[in-house]
């Protein structure tokens, strides 16, 4: 019971500041970057503290905490939650040219609010014993809407902000119109009610539940690493995965990103942080362990995600505009019956 | 303070307290409604609201079965495991709705281990299936049933114990034969316990998110989420929030007005204990199926599926975070727990020490947190503690804000329905004419709780502190939000893991939460053994 009085106790004072230190709200929780963190510390002295949770859900603290919030940066893996951040007004511009000058311009917010840390593509998963290659060669995303896919597609729920995120991107590039017939197809040709997440999605094609699965591309990686069990495994040789829009716009990306919040305690901490996971050390070591896209040029990403191919066409819509398309996508897939 | 002011005043400023971040959230309904409002009735309100619907439907329907057969089975009969069945039946409250979600599609998804070994058993081929689909609004009927049914058994197994036997013995005389007995009698009888542990369960289904998440359901929860991470629309959000909540707490009212008062307890001298029959062959059978499946599908099943994760990946189980997270987890659970019943002792003290309708009425409200999604409360919660950091605290050096005092309170004001229903139940169970007598003889306020109702309570109060700690070890949205820095509780490591369906890894501090919320099941089941006046 002491203990227990204790430890109430001292929380009671809430915080204790440390001079040396960077606080992290994040809604990136992968085991790896606990290891970065930790490298961090070792290098910097400066100590790490984390509070992890979903991006709205801690953008509702941040913005309830105002000038007193603790945190220094807001690091989390949607463009969308970058977006709804900086438009609150509570980033403040990265001045680090080492940042800048290696991150491109449509990979930052409008004013450098923030900037990509990591990217994913949103691509497409087939099984070559049930689909002709031939089918899928030169595929983009507005062919799954063709009735030669009726019945065989899957994909997860509208609810996911990845798929909102692609669902704007589209808004942004073809119209509201165009992507809302786009979409009434599509869910024509969904092969089951979406479920599961995106893993889920590349098994079901594995096992031939449906020849063509939508989902993100690091997931493969990790199935094939082995670190999510022999039958992950199994169904993730099964699969081939392919960049969609390479012949126009090129295939939709996605980040992980993060700012510098505007009242934060330790702004110099925070950059130094920034530069860090930005610096080509700490980038390998990230995409080896998550399997997403480096930031930085001459980076490459892990031997699993590298033998899908290195080099792709990035769609280069800003990401920024996925965030302010959101609610306009989410209102979209409602009235398109997307569940 | 005047001693009788004081007792009067308890409960108005719990329910100060207790309703400031519900009372914020409910603010959004007097603020501005954006045009998503005829976007949401034109397209997905209805689907939002009907399948709520269905499921609160469902799971009460079947909650209720399983809670008052099984409680009856094990109070009236005698047969084989029952001395087992009988604390063994609310095992399956220490399984979050959402692990066995997780360990449902595991298991009977098409490719899940269930159907694996019944292909390999029967040599089926690849495209059969024998178990259906989860994934759908049955799946969550089911999760939630077999997870909450406890509650209702709890209830009604302590009102049945407490029925008397020459009740029952009369009524067969008259004529009735067992079964009704059970429905006619035994069941009408123990009707506010069941409704109260039954309110339980609905205020908890209504507030998942993770299990129907997991299950693509689109439930009204769901929807309050939808619309602020999707729609970015806070304001929406927490009205339809509210809409929730106005519902549960009208509804709350006015199950509580239709109780009466007092017809249902028995304060007869010549009470005597039911004694049970004996069952052999075929009915015995029966009695023990009755009990062995609920705990099958609720508790063993969950729990193999988790321990064949855990097998498969090589993990460092004791390692320094697993240790601190567990410890963080029951150091808040038990803090909580004896907050919550402390609270619902003092303050159905008052009531009954100084009753009004008004009170009484009113402090039925504070049962309401357990409806709200944790997420929302929490959202409300830091509103609140923002506030009392600016306004209370703003000369010192304190920060309450992402404190543990924050997430304590908002675990306090979430699960103090569960403290109460207890100690409400046992207070019932009190005749008032004990307080009579006490007050005869000049023993008032604090000398009549401590000397007097305490003593009379102590199982009560005990369950209390154990029901909340077993439902503290699972929570996970406020937490999430609450929390301070590099502060981990078992549940956030699940989650961490779960959502992105890295179930092999989740699967370790998932038994750990599991083993944990054993614990006060265990005291509990140790209690239940020893409550049998027969025994």
């Amino acid at each position: 019971m002491k203990k227990i009085q204790l430890l109430l106790i001292i929380s009671l004072f809430g915080h204790v500041v440390m001079t040396n230190e960077v606080n992290v709200y994040t809604s990136r929780h992968y085991d790896s970057d606990d290891a970065l963190y930790e490298e961090f510390t070792k290098e910097t002295g400066i100590a790490v503290n984390i509070v992890s949770g979903k991006g709205s859900a801690l953008l509702q603290r941040l913005k309830a905490e105002g000038v007193n919030s603790p945190a220094d940066i807001f690091f989390t893996v949607d463009a969308g939650n970058l977006w709804k951040v900086q438009k609150e007004d509570l980033f403040q511009s990265i001045k680090s040219q080492e940042i800048l000058k290696v991150v491109p311009e449509n990979l930052r917010g409008p004013n450098n609010e923030w900037t990509a840390i990591a990217k994913r593509a949103r691509v497409i998963f087939y099984n070559p014993d049930n689909v002709n290659e031939k089918m899928v060669e030169g595929i983009s995303y507005e062919d799954l809407a063709n009735p030669e896919w009726n019945n065989k597609i899957v994909i997860r729920s509208s609810s996911n902000m990845y798929n909102q995120s692609l669902v704007a991107s589209l808004i942004a590039s073809l119209g509201e119109e165009n992507t809302e017939i786009w979409a009434k197809k599509l869910v024509n040709n969904f092969a089951r009610k979406p479920q599961g997440n995106d893993r889920s999605q590349i098994i079901a094609v594995a096992n031939g539940e449906a020849d063509i699965a939508i989902a993100n591309s690091y997931y493969i990686g990790i199935m094939l690493s082995g670190s999510a069990g022999e039958d992950q495994l199994t169904a993730a040789k099964k699969v081939r995965m392919i960049f969609p829009n390479q012949d126009n716009r090129g295939t939709h990306i996605n980040i992980s990103g993060a700012g510098i919040l505007k009242n934060s305690p330790n702004p110099t901490n925070a950059n130094l942080f920034l530069e860090f996971l930005l610096s080509k050390r700490v980038q390998k070591y990230m995409v080896d362990k998550s399997y997403e896209y480096p930031i930085l040029d001459g980076v490459l990403p892990s031997k699993e995600i590298a033998s899908f191919g290195i080099s792709f066409k990035e769609d280069q819509t800003s990401v920024q505009k996925y965030g302010e398309l959101n609610p306009d996508a989410v209102r979209l897939m409602d009235r398109s019956g997307w569940k | 303070m005047n001693r009788l002011t004081f007792w009067r005043l308890l409960p108005f400023a719990v329910l100060v307290v207790f309703t400031a971040p519900l009372l914020i959230v409910l603010s959004s309904l007097i603020g501005d409604y954006s045009e998503n409002w005829s976007h949401l009735f034109q397209f997905v309100l209805f689907d939002y609201v009907s399948s709520s619907l269905v499921l609160v439907i469902g799971v009460s329907i079947l909650v209720l079965i399983i809670g008052t057969v099984t409680a009856w089975t094990v109070t009236s009969y005698n047969f084989v495991g029952k001395n087992i069945f009988e604390w063994a039946l609310i095992l399956p409250l220490s399984i979050p709705p959402y692990i066995l979600a997780y360990t449902f599609t595991g298991l009977f998804d098409h490719y899940g281990d269930a159907n694996n070994l019944a292909r390999l058993l029967l040599n089926l081929q690849n495209s059969t299936a024998i178990f259906p689909n989860v994934r759908n609004i049955y799946g969550a009927i089911i999760v939630f049933s077999f997870t909450l049914y406890p509650y209702v058994y709890l209830v009604s197994r302590s009102a049945f114990i407490n029925q008397s036997k020459s009740m029952k013995e009369s009524a067969r005389m008259l004529g009735l034969n067992q079964f009704q007995v059970f429905y006619k009698l035994a069941l009408p009888l123990i009707r506010p316990a069941v409704i109260g542990g039954l309110m339980l369960v609905i205020m908890e289904t209504l507030s998942d998110f993770g299990a129907v998440d997991h299950f693509a359901v689109q439930t009204f929860t769901t929807g309050i989420f939808r619309t602020w991470y999707g729609l970015y629309d806070i304001q929406t959000a927490m009205q339809l929030a509210s809409l929730l909540l106005l519902t549960v707490g009208v509804f709350y009212i006015v199950e509580r007005s239709s109780r009466g008062s007092g017809i249902y307890t028995s304060n007869n001298s010549t009470f005597s204990p039911s004694k049970e029959d004996s069952l052999v062959g075929y009915k015995a059978l029966t009695a023990f199926l009755i009990c062995f499946i609920p705990i099958f599908i609720g508790f063993i099943l969950p729990i193999i599926e988790l321990i064949l994760w855990a097998y498969e990946v090589n993990l460092e189980f004791f390692n320094q975070k697993f240790i601190s997270s567990s410890f963080n987890t029951l150091s808040l659970s038990l803090v909580t727990g004896m907050i919550c019943a402390g609270l619902a002792l003092l303050i159905n003290f008052s009531i009954r020490y100084k009753p009004s309708a008004f009170v009484q009425r009113f402090s039925s409200l504070l049962s309401i947190g357990y409806a709200v999604p944790g997420l929302i409360l929490a959202v409300g919660m830091v509103q609140l503690l923002v506030y009392i950091d600016a306004l209370v605290l703003s000369g010192l050096d304190i920060v309450v804000t992402g404190s543990l005092i924050g997430l304590v309170l908002a675990y306090v004001i979430k699960t103090y329905a569960l403290a109460n229903s207890s100690i409400e139940s046992g207070y019932e169970r009190v005749s008032s004419s004990l307080d009579d007598s006490s007050k005869l003889l000049g023993s008032s306020g604090w000398s009549m709780l401590s000397s007097i109702h305490v003593p009379l309570l102590k199982t009560s109060i005990l369950t209390s502190v154990l029901l909340v700690m077993s439902d503290v070890v699972k929570e996970l949205p406020a937490t999430l939000i609450l929390r301070p820095f590099n502060f981990e509780t078992l549940a956030v490591s699940t989650y961490i893991y779960a959502s992105e369906e890295r179930m092999l890894q989740a699967a370790a501090p998932a038994i750990a939460i599991v083993l944990i919320g054993l614990i006060p099941i265990v005291f509990l089941s140790k209690m239940i053994r020893s409550s049998r006046p027969t025994h």
